[in-house]
């Protein structure tokens, strides 16, 4: 249930009006017709959103879900953009106020000066020290390669030795059999030779 | 019409109007007392309800509604139910900026009867922003009027580049954060 409408604030308003008259200046217009601007433009914008057709449903959506990554990875762009140029601007502001105190050469600049030589000398010094830890690095890499070279040509050759070994063995056992049969067939042949001339003195 | 729904009227010149609904009549009454004692330039009209949906007999005598807010004591579990019972009664449309939900009483700490957490998901379920407040005391009293004031002038389209729908965006967007 509703209990009745209040309006004492309508009423205030009217009193306010009914007084100065010229209270309804340019300046209240103004702000009556940007009001109504704005609620037209709501208005508007209802209808508008209401009044949707569905063509082709499932391609809208997935147009719409191109069309929003395709912008969200254009502004994640924009703003990593926007980000490495406020980075320059800084260094090359930092560069020209840096490069304006060295030239007022007061007691600032020289100790500026005198750290931008330790820093230079100190540059050198990593260079140097960085170059030859790489052509110890390079030496200890060759080393580490010659090493396994001999480990492999030393496993070849065991291998070799292994393979020469088993095939020595194997001519061993084959020949072994080779001679007892060489003698078999020698002991055969005297044998024969025997018989046929024992056969050839009894035939007399 | 069983439904309020927010652009069925053309909007009155230099007006706006605001729907409370809550089950405390007098919380309601001091609430909208605060809101007219406010300095404005602009007709406004509070209507006061505990329930939706509005006889239908009055309809042609209200004006557009630009905002509804709805007030839940956090001391008892009814008004939320009748809360919840009422949204069923308002257009979509409504819920994109022109909904508020006003949580009273949270001064007493000890009397909380309804939870937390059930109110934020409320808040969330329907988009719209959850204020706090305790109408018992003057100065927050009239923080609150301050605040719906502005809300209201916003969700009536007066002041030009913002909308009630991105006004809600930015609460949101605030409140996430």
């Amino acid at each position: 249930m509703e209990p009745p409408q209040r309006e004492p604030g309508a009423a205030a308003a009217g009193d306010a009006e009914a007084g100065p008259a010229a209270k309804l200046d340019v300046l209240t217009l103004l702000r009556l017709r940007e009001q109504m601007k704005q609620q037209l433009m709501e208005c508007s914008a209802t209808v508008h959103a209401s009044e949707e057709s569905y063509p082709d449903h499932i391609i809208e959506e997935k147009l719409i879900k191109t069309t929003t990554e395709d912008l969200e990875r254009e502004m994640e762009e924009v703003k990593v953009s926007f980000q490495n140029k406020t980075l320059v601007l800084q260094r090359i502001q930092l560069m020209d106020a840096l490069r304006n105190k060295v030239k007022q050469n007061d007691d600032d600049s020289r100790l500026i000066l005198e750290t931008m030589k330790h820093i230079i000398m100190l540059s050198t010094a990593i260079l140097e020290s960085q170059q030859q830890a790489r052509e110890m690095e390079e030496k200890l890499n060759d080393i580490k390669k010659k090493r396994l070279l001999l480990k492999q040509a030393g496993g070849n050759k065991l291998l070799q030795i292994h393979t020469t070994m088993k095939k020595q063995k194997k001519e061993l056992a084959s020949m072994e059999v080779g001679e007892m049969l060489e003698k078999i067939r020698n002991n055969l042949q005297k044998e024969k030779e025997m018989t046929t001339l024992i056969q050839n003195i009894f035939q007399l | 019409m069983a439904v309020v729904r927010p652009f069925d009227k053309l909007p009155a010149l230099n007006s706006a109007a605001v729907l409370l609904v809550g089950s405390d009549e007098s919380l309601q009454q001091k609430l909208a007392e605060a809101i007219l004692k406010e300095k404005k330039n602009f007709k406004i009209s509070i209507h006061l309800a505990t329930s939706l949906p509005l006889p239908s007999e009055r309809d042609h005598l209200r004006p557009r509604i630009d905002l509804i807010a709805f007030m839940i004591d956090i001391k008892s579990k009814y008004s939320l139910k009748n809360v919840e019972a009422s949204l069923a009664h308002v257009d979509a449309s409504f819920f994109l900026g022109k909904v508020c939900f006003l949580v009273t009483g949270v001064g007493r700490v000890n009397y909380c009867s309804v939870e937390m957490n059930a109110i934020w998901k409320l808040g969330e379920v329907y988009c719209s922003p959850v204020l706090y407040c305790e109408l018992e005391l003057e100065g927050i009293r009239v923080a609150t009027a301050q605040r719906l004031l502005r809300m209201l002038q916003i969700c009536a389209g007066h002041i030009p580049g913002v909308s009630a729908l991105s006004f809600g965006l930015l609460m949101r967007n605030s409140a996430d954060e």
